[in-house]
C-alpha cells in the first residue's frame, strides 16, 4: 500500500524532474540543426524558479542541484557554475517565502524576471572574468525576455494541470506543519 | 522582510552550512574544468556516451514523428513525395557539384598530365543522435566513438559539403562542432582567386569569412573549400559558396543541407607531412631497421604533429 501522505510529498519532485529532464529531452532532438534567430525559453530555469517561488517545500536544494548539473552537462555548459548562481538565487527566494506568499501574480512575475535576469548576468560576469568564450550578449537577453515572456503561461497552465499555486497564509501540509 | 524560523532550530544553521558546502562544490567544479578543461570534457563526453543512446530508442521516432508533421502539409503523399524531391535534389545538386569537380580536374589533367588522389582518405558513417540542445551552441551527437577509431578533429561531412569537426570523442558517440558554431574556425580557399580566408562560425546560418586578403577579387557566387592549412582539415572538400550577407559583409552559404543532417561521414584523415624548413632535404622514407634510431632524436618534435 502506498501512504498517501508520502506519496504527496515525493510526487511533486518527481514530476518537477519528470518536467525538466522532458523539456531537456525535447531541446536535445536534433529537430533543426539550423541556428535559431530568437532563443526558445530556458524551460528549466524557469520550472525551478516557478516553483521555488510557488512551493519552495516541493524542490529541495540538492533534486534542484541534481536536475541542474545534468542539464549543464547535457546542452554542454562550464559544469558548476550556472547550477551554482540558480541554487543561490532559489536559497534566496525559498528564505523570503513567507513574504513571497502575500504578494499579488504581477509582483510575484516581477520577482521571477528579476531573478532570471540577475542569474543571467552573474553567470556572464563569472564567465567573463575567468575568460570563457560566450555567446553575445543581446542573444542572452533575448532569452530571458523569452523567459520571462513565458512565465504566465506555465504558472497559468501549472495551477490548472497541477494544482501549483501559492500556500495561503497559515495553511499547513499533510504532517500538520507550517509551510 | 521576515525570515521564516524553523520549528526545529538546529535545522536551519545546519541546513544553511549544506547548502554553502554543496554552493562551494559546485563553484570548485567550474573552477576545476576551468583549470583542466580536457579531462573535464572527456567526462562530459563518458557521461553523453552513457546516458544518450540509452534514449535511442525514445528519440528516434519522436526525431521522426516531428519531422513527418513537419513536412505534412495538407496531403498525407505529399510527406513522401516531399522526401523524394529532397533526395533528388540533394543527388542533383551532388551529380552538378561532380561535375564541376571533374570539369577542374580536367583541366588541371591536362595541364599536368598527372594527378593523384590521396588514397588515406576513408569515412565512416554515423546517424545523428542528439543536437547541442542549447541555442548558444551548434554542434549534433553522432553515435559513432572511439569504438569505431573516430578521433578529435576529424572532419565530418554529409553527402555534398563540409558539416563540422569532431570535438569530444567517447566510447559510442562523438560530437560534432558544426561549421555555424561561434568556437568554429577553419582554413578555407576561395576558388576562381584562389585566396586563403578563414572560415568564422558566429552562431548564425551563414558563417562570416575572415582574414581575407583582397575582398575585391572575390565575388559571391565562388565556390569555398577546405584548404587544408595547418594540417587539421584535409584540403578540397567542398564547403560553400560566398554570399554577401547586408551588412555587405562576405559570408559563406554552406552547401551542406544544414536544415536536416541526419547520416553524417566523419573522414578519417591522416595528418600530411610537414614540411617546415625551407631548405632541408626530403628523404624517401627509411626502411624499417634504420629508421629506429634516428626516432629518439624526432620523438621531441613529434607530438605537435600527432
Amino acid at each position: 500500500m502506498v501512504d498517501p501522505v508520502l506519496a504527496r510529498r515525493l510526487g511533486y519532485p518527481v514530476i518537477y524532474a519528470t518536467l525538466c529532464l522532458g523539456f531537456l529531452f525535447l531541446r536535445l532532438l536534433p529537430l533543426s540543426t539550423l541556428p535559431v534567430g530568437v532563443p526558445g525559453p530556458d524551460f528549466v530555469l524557469l520550472l525551478t524558479i516557478l516553483w521555488v517561488i510557488r512551493r519552495p517545500d516541493h524542490v529541495p536544494a540538492p533534486l534542484i542541484v541534481a536536475v541542474l548539473l545534468i542539464e549543464d552537462l547535457m546542452t554542454m555548459r562550464p559544469p558548476g557554475l550556472w547550477t551554482a548562481i540558480v541554487l543561490l538565487v532559489s536559497e534566496f527566494l525559498r528564505s523570503h517565502r513567507i513574504s513571497l506568499r502575500e504578494v499579488n501574480f504581477l509582483l510575484e512575475w516581477l520577482v521571477a524576471s528579476l531573478a532570471m535576469f540577475a542569474i543571467m548576468l552573474v553567470n556572464r560576469a563569472v564567465l567573463a572574468l575567468f575568460v570563457v568564450p560566450q555567446a553575445g550578449l543581446g542573444m542572452s537577453m533575448l532569452q530571458v525576455i523569452v523567459s520571462v515572456a513565458a512565465y504566465p503561461v506555465l504558472a497559468f497552465a501549472l495551477q490548472a494541470v497541477l494544482g501549483l499555486r501559492r500556500t495561503a497564509p497559515g495553511e499547513v501540509d499533510a504532517m500538520g506543519q507550517r509551510l | 522582510m521576515a525570515r521564516q524560523n524553523d520549528s526545529a532550530d538546529y535545522k536551519g544553521p545546519v541546513r544553511r552550512v549544506l547548502i554553502a558546502i554543496l554552493a562551494l562544490a559546485l563553484a570548485g567544479t567550474f573552477l576545476i574544468w576551468r583549470i583542466d578543461s580536457p579531462r573535464v570534457e572527456r567526462f562530459r563526453a563518458a557521461f553523453i556516451d552513457r546516458v544518450v543512446p540509452s534514449f535511442d530508442w525514445a528519440m528516434v521516432p519522436v526525431t521522426r514523428l516531428a519531422a513527418m508533421v513537419e513536412g505534412f502539409q495538407s496531403y498525407a503523399s505529399l510527406y513522401e513525395q516531399n522526401q523524394e524531391l529532397r533526395r533528388e535534389l540533394q543527388q542533383m545538386k551532388s551529380w552538378k557539384e561532380a561535375a564541376v569537380q571533374l570539369e577542374q580536374q580536367n583541366a588541371k589533367l591536362l595541364a599536368q598530365n598527372q594527378v593523384r588522389l590521396d588514397p588515406k582518405l576513408t569515412t565512416v558513417s554515423g546517424v545523428v543522435l542528439a543536437d547541442a540542445g542549447s541555442p548558444f551552441r551548434q554542434s549534433v551527437l553522432l553515435n559513432v566513438g572511439a569504438r569505431d577509431g573516430i578521433v578529435d578533429g576529424w572532419a565530418t561531412m554529409d553527402g555534398l559539403g563540409v558539416v563540422g569537426r569532431i570535438s569530444g570523442v567517447g566510447q559510442t558517440t562523438s560530437r560534432v562542432i558544426l561549421l555555424t558554431d561561434a568556437s568554429s574556425r577553419i582554413p578555407v580557399t576561395l576558388q576562381p582567386s584562389g585566396q586563403k580566408a578563414m572560415l568564422v562560425g558566429d552562431n548564425s546560418a551563414t558563417p562570416a569569412i575572415d582574414f581575407l586578403e583582397s575582398a575585391d577579387d572575390v565575388r559571391p557566387g565562388d565556390r569555398v573549400i577546405s584548404s587544408g592549412d595547418g594540417g587539421v582539415f584535409p584540403a578540397g572538400l567542398l564547403v560553400g559558396e560566398v554570399a554577401q550577407g547586408t551588412d555587405l559583409r562576405l559570408r559563406v552559404r554552406l552547401s551542406a543541407d544544414y536544415q536536416r543532417l541526419e547520416f553524417l561521414r566523419v573522414l578519417r584523415s591522416h595528418p600530411a607531412e610537414q614540411i617546415t624548413e625551407p631548405g632541408v632535404l626530403i628523404p624517401p622514407p627509411l626502411p624499417p631497421l634504420l629508421m629506429q634510431e634516428p626516432e629518439a632524436e624526432t620523438a621531441a618534435e613529434e607530438p605537435e604533429n600527432g
